[in-house]
Order: C-alpha cells, then structure tokens, then sequence
C-alpha cells in the first residue's frame, strides 16, 4: 500500500475511531445508569424518583443514540469502500450529535426533565411540575439537532449510492430480483444494507422531527396541541425504525468479517436480496406492534402489527443468521476477538427475536405489554445483538489499523460480557413474565429479586465493555501501524 | 397462564438457538471444502425456511381468532357493565369498583392529560387484561372476571415522577 493511501485511510480511520469511541464510552456510561435503575428496583439503593426517571430518560437515550452514532461509523468505514462519501457530513454529523447530546444531558440533569426517550405527546409540556419549559427545550432540540444531523449523513449514503448505482432500488439489487442483472454484479451486501438504511433511517428521521417540531411548539404554547394518537404513530415510526436500524448498520461487520476470517465469499445472491427488500418494507410498517395495546388504532394495522413482525424474523432466521452459520461451519475460521464477537452478535440477535416475535403476537401482548418483557427483548438482540457487532469492529479495527496484539483479559471480557448480557436479558424477561412493569421507580418485594440480580450482572458487564474500550483506546494510541487489512495468517 | 407458556416457549427456542450456535462453533475447528456444505445447506434451508413460513402462518391465524379488542358474545338478556375509567397525574377516577364474579364488564378508558396504562392485576399480582389510556381517545377492555378478591389497577405507561404510585382497587365478589 502507497504511504499517501495509507495516510489518506488513517485520516479517515481517525473520525471513524472517533465515532466509535464516543460510542463505546457513552454506552459504558449508560451501563452504569441502568445498573443504578436496577439497584434501585432490586431494592438495594435509595433513588428518588426524579433520578430515577431522568436516569432512565437518559439511559434510553444515550444508548439507542450512543450506538447509532457508533453503527453510522461502521457503516461509513465500509461503505466508503464502495461509494464516494463526504467526509465533511460525516464530520458535521460528529458535531451536531455532540451539541445534541450536550442539550440532552443539561436538559435532563439540570433542568430535571424526564419524559423517557420516547417523549410520548403531551408528556414534555404537562409534567405536573417535575420539569419546566427550558428542560422540555433543550431536551427537544437536542433530539432535533441530534436528528438533523443523522437525517444529513442518511441523504449523503444515499446520494453517493444512487451515483454509483443509479437509485436506491438498485441499491437493494432489484434490477438482479427481476433478472435485469446478473446474480455476479449484484451490489455487494454492504451497499445492500447500507441502501436499506438509508430508506428506512430517512423515513425515521423525517417522522421524528416532525414530532419533536410539534412537540417543541406545544411547549412553547400550550394552544397549540395535536392528536395524541398521531403523534404516538409518529414517536413510535421514529424509535422502532431508528432503534432496528443500529443493528442493520452493525450486520455489516458481520458480512465483512465473517467471509474475510472463514476465506469464503458472502455475496448478494436473488435470495438475499429478496429478504433484504423483505426486511426494508417490514421494518417501515411494523413500528404498530408497538400500539397494539392502544384498541382505537384501525384493527388491520395492529393485525398487521402482528403479521409484519413475525414476517420480519424470517430475513434475520432464514437468510443472513443461517448464512452466518453457514460460513462458519467447517470453516476452521481462526477465531480472535472480533470474529468471536461477530459471530456472538449474531446469536444475540437470533435470540432476542424470540421474545420479540411472542411479545407481537396481540394476545401475548395483552398482557404482557408495557412488563419488562420489553427491555428483555431489546436488551438481547441490542445489547447481545447489535453493540456486540460494534465492539467487534472495534476489535478488528484495532487489528488491522495497528500492531497492537489481544491479551487475556480481553478473553475474559468476551465471556464475562457474554455472561453478563445474558444474565441481564433474563432477568428482564423474568420479571415480565413475573407480570412486572418497566419504568418503574420501585418494585413490590415479589418483583426485586431479578432486578437485584440483574444489577449485578450489570456490574461485570461495565467491567468486560472498560476492558473493550481501553483495548481500542489503546490502538487509536497506535493508530496507523498495521497492515491495514487482515494478515494471510489470520485468514482460515 | 399466557406469561408462563410465553416464557416457556421462548426459553425452549431459545435454548435450542443457543445448541446450534455452539454447534457450529465447535464444529467451525474442522476445515472442508465450502461448495459441497454450501449445496448441502442451501437444500436444508428450503426445509427449513418453508416450515418457518407454514409456522409462522399456523400461529398468525390461531392467534387472531380472538382479539382483545372485539366485544366479545354475551348470553341473552346479559347487558355489560359499562365503567367509565379516566386517568390523571397520578390516579385513577374509576365510576364503578365493585364487580360480581361472571359479571361482563366494558372498561372505557381515557386520560385526562398525558397518555397512561389501564393494567389490571389479580391478587398474585399477574396483569391480566390491559389497554392505553390516551387523552382524546377511549379504549375500551373487556372482562369478566372468574375469581373474587381485589384486583389492582397499576399504570403501565410512563407519565411522570409519580407513575408508580398510580395504584387503585377494585372489589370483585360471588
């Protein structure tokens, strides 16, 4: 590789790595709130409520910020390979997102404002006096701002995307699906996902900064309202596609460095393809199992709710967990830190599809809605699922991009992290078979066992993800001494 | 119970996900040609993918038979109860909180500022029938309720600093 190369992707590899860090380390942070939620509702830690809800306003989200902000990074590190990106949207969306969160986080710690990070309308303006004007605002605009500058860096992939392939449709190989195209030159999965997100994401965006508009003027001027149920539809459009689309940023490490580790080639066949184009209209139009509970929607929308989402496992079951599988099986893949986390995040995946997919069924639903059988889920499939994908190219960037070597405490992250989020996903998914309610300040002594333990569990998990993020603080220390791309040696 | 058989369900495939992770991971130490597995799983996968579908359809349609939100039969002469429910930081304004024991009854909820959850607990404290409280909107849960005791009625939707104290009661009797 040419020095000018090499220095040009090292510059580049450096808002990348920013990216990533700012993500870990606001991820670790949040940990620590929701250790300290936990703890409270394990009954073992006096939190007002106040704290309590502003910790788990801003524990919501930071995370779900946090590691779309990381995500967008990974995505941009391998897009660019394919397209031509603007690195100054990519810096720009950097520097909104920090004002963004920095208004988040004054908003809620001093300005107390605690609405939980779906905001539901009327809730920032009629707080019953918890919080005031200026928190509800800077709370707003900081998700407006934060959001702006996603909804930038969306445009921008999807801009370099059309002028590389000639539309978005392209992008997710129709032209292959209806035979135009041959299967060999279809887009690669990474430009594939990369077009599917940038579909869905801008959708997001544009529904979610519509609500904190109509939200920010509610507050200003209690005259003006709007409908309730519109205004959930809207919240709800932005955070479940916004939220789903981390972990469709994140599989493309997992595309990358799977076929790249095992030596076998991970290509967009019509199959693919398909379920790609599958996952993209289903992701759009199931945020309704959300409003299942809410029995005024149109009924063929909650049906729809329900049908859409088991629709939706069959992608994530049949096509890309089942060709991870695939890959790796008799691969004799040399297993390190990032492929064993790539080939982790797809399990958590998997796996928290299960509980989602039950909690869809409307029946289930009724009664288990709302129970911490949510956070249950989302904890497995983000946090067993879509970070782990994160911490993976962390891993991997670190390897490539430096010379810096793993050690054992990096093993034994990987298994504490792997234990730990395991054990906190289930204490979720206990309590909400135990029939308790999330957000919750304080819990009835029946409820407090599994948040006691989960708030423990939660303590090994803020150890494994330090460990992850002082091995990748490490190399941006090192940054620029690798080969750049994987060595012979590591490759199956 | 419905939360039982959820997590029952749920820890049984999840279990058996977890088997075939491992599975592959144990196995991804032997190194074979990729073409012959390749042709040999993509033949499983039809299999596989069609049962998936079939499955999937099978429970769509037995799970929607009945839904929540459809009024359900009452016998002749059998008029419901209709309570008028409406929520507000923090509390409950409930028109009717004594029931009988096979006594239909119609909850139509509201909110009157943010949105709210109407969740109603027997005395084990398991939810057993729920639905949104939306200012604006009324939603409506039908119930009847087969045991006596004190059911409890918790906010399942978070509305502010006091939403965990949004508790009240109601009396259901033979």
């Amino acid at each position: 590789m040419s020095s000018f190369v090499k220095n040009e992707l090292n510059s580049k590899n450096g808002m990348i790595s920013t990216y990533l860090l700012i993500g870990g380390v606001v991820i670790a942070l949040m940990m620590v709130f929701g250790i300290l939620m936990l703890l409270a509702q394990g009954g073992v830690l006096d939190l007002s409520p106040a704290a309590f809800y502003q910790f788990l306003t801003i524990h919501g989200t930071g995370m779900v910020g946090a590691a779309a902000f990381a995500a967008a990074g990974v995505m941009w590190y391998f897009l660019r390979q394919h397209v031509t990106l603007s690195e100054k949207i990519f810096k720009v969306n950097m520097v909104l997102f920090l004002i963004g969160v920095l208004m988040v986080i004054v908003g809620v710690f001093s300005f107390e404002y605690a609405s939980a990070w779906t905001f539901l309308y009327p809730l920032p303006a009629l707080s019953a006096n918890a919080w005031g004007t200026v928190g509800a605002l800077l709370y707003l605009f900081g998700m407006l701002i934060l959001g702006v500058g996603f909804l930038l860096l969306y445009i921008d992939t999807g801009r370099a995307i059309i002028k590389k392939f000639g539309s978005l449709g392209k992008g997710l190989g129709w032209d292959v699906i209806s035979g135009k195209k041959a299967e060999k030159d279809a887009p690669s999965p990474t430009v594939v996902a990369s077009t599917m997100v940038t579909i869905v994401n801008v959708t997001a965006l544009t529904a979610g900064a519509t609500v904190l508009i109509m939200n920010i003027i509610n507050v200003i001027n209690p005259a003006f309202t709007f409908d309730p149920l519109l205004a959930k539809n809207l919240t709800y459009a932005f955070g479940h596609i916004f939220a789903n689309s981390i972990i469709y940023m994140g599989v493309i490490v997992v595309y990358e460095l799977l076929s790249k580790y095992t030596g076998r080639p991970w290509k967009s066949n019509r199959i693919f393809l398909i379920a790609w184009t599958m996952s993209t209209t289903f992701t759009l139009l199931i945020y309704t199992h959300h409003m299942l509970m809410d029995s005024v929607m149109p009924k063929w929308m909650l049906i729809m709710g329900q049908a859409l989402s088991y629709a939706n496992g069959l992608p994530v079951l049949v096509i890309t967990a089942y060709g991870a599988l695939m890959i790796v099986y008799k691969s004799g893949i040399k297993w390190d830190m990032a492929s064993g986390l790539a080939f982790l995040s797809m399990f958590g995946w998997t796996v928290g599809v299960v509980p989602a997919i039950i909690d869809a069924t409307i029946v289930v639903n009724h009664v288990m809605h709302n129970t911490k059988w949510v956070p249950g889920h989302f904890h497995m499939y983000m946090g067993l699922g879509a970070v782990v994908m994160l911490f993976s190219f962390m891993y991997y960037l670190a390897k490539v991009d430096s010379n810096l070597k793993t050690n054992g405490l990096d093993k034994f992250a990987f298994f504490a992290y792997t234990l730990a989020m395991i054990a906190v996903s289930v204490q979720f998914l206990v309590s909400g078979a135990l029939s308790t309610p999330r957000r919750w300040a304080t819990h009835f002594p029946e409820w407090m066992g599994p948040a006691l333990f989960g708030g423990i569990a939660g303590i090994l998990l803020v150890i494994a993800t330090t460990i992850f993020i002082v091995h990748f603080v490490r190399y941006m220390r090192e940054r620029g001494t690798g080969f750049g791309e994987l060595e012979q040696k590591d490759v199956a | 119970m419905i939360q039982t058989v959820a997590w029952v369900v749920s820890l049984i495939f999840m279990t058996a996900i977890a088997g075939i992770f491992l599975f592959v991971a144990i196995k991804s130490k032997e190194k074979r040609e990729y073409e012959p597995i390749k042709k040999k799983w993509y033949k499983a996968r039809t299999f596989y993918g069609t049962t998936l579908v079939i499955a999937f359809l099978v429970i769509t349609i037995y799970t929607l038979r009945e839904l929540p939100y459809n009024q359900p039969l009452y016998g002749d002469e059998q008029e419901p109860t209709i309570v008028d429910v409406e929520a507000f930081q923090f509390g409950w304004h409930i028109s009717e909180k004594e029931f009988k024991v096979g006594e239909p009854i119609e909850f139509d909820v509201t909110s009157a500022d943010v949105t709210h959850g109407f969740g109603i607990y027997d005395e084990d404290r398991n939810l057993i029938a729920q639905t949104q409280a939306m200012p604006g909107y009324t939603n409506t849960v039908y119930i009847t309720f087969d045991e006596p005791g004190t059911y409890e009625i918790l906010c399942l939707e978070y509305c502010g600093l006091a939403h965990h104290v949004m508790i009240a009661t109601i009396e259901v009797t033979e």
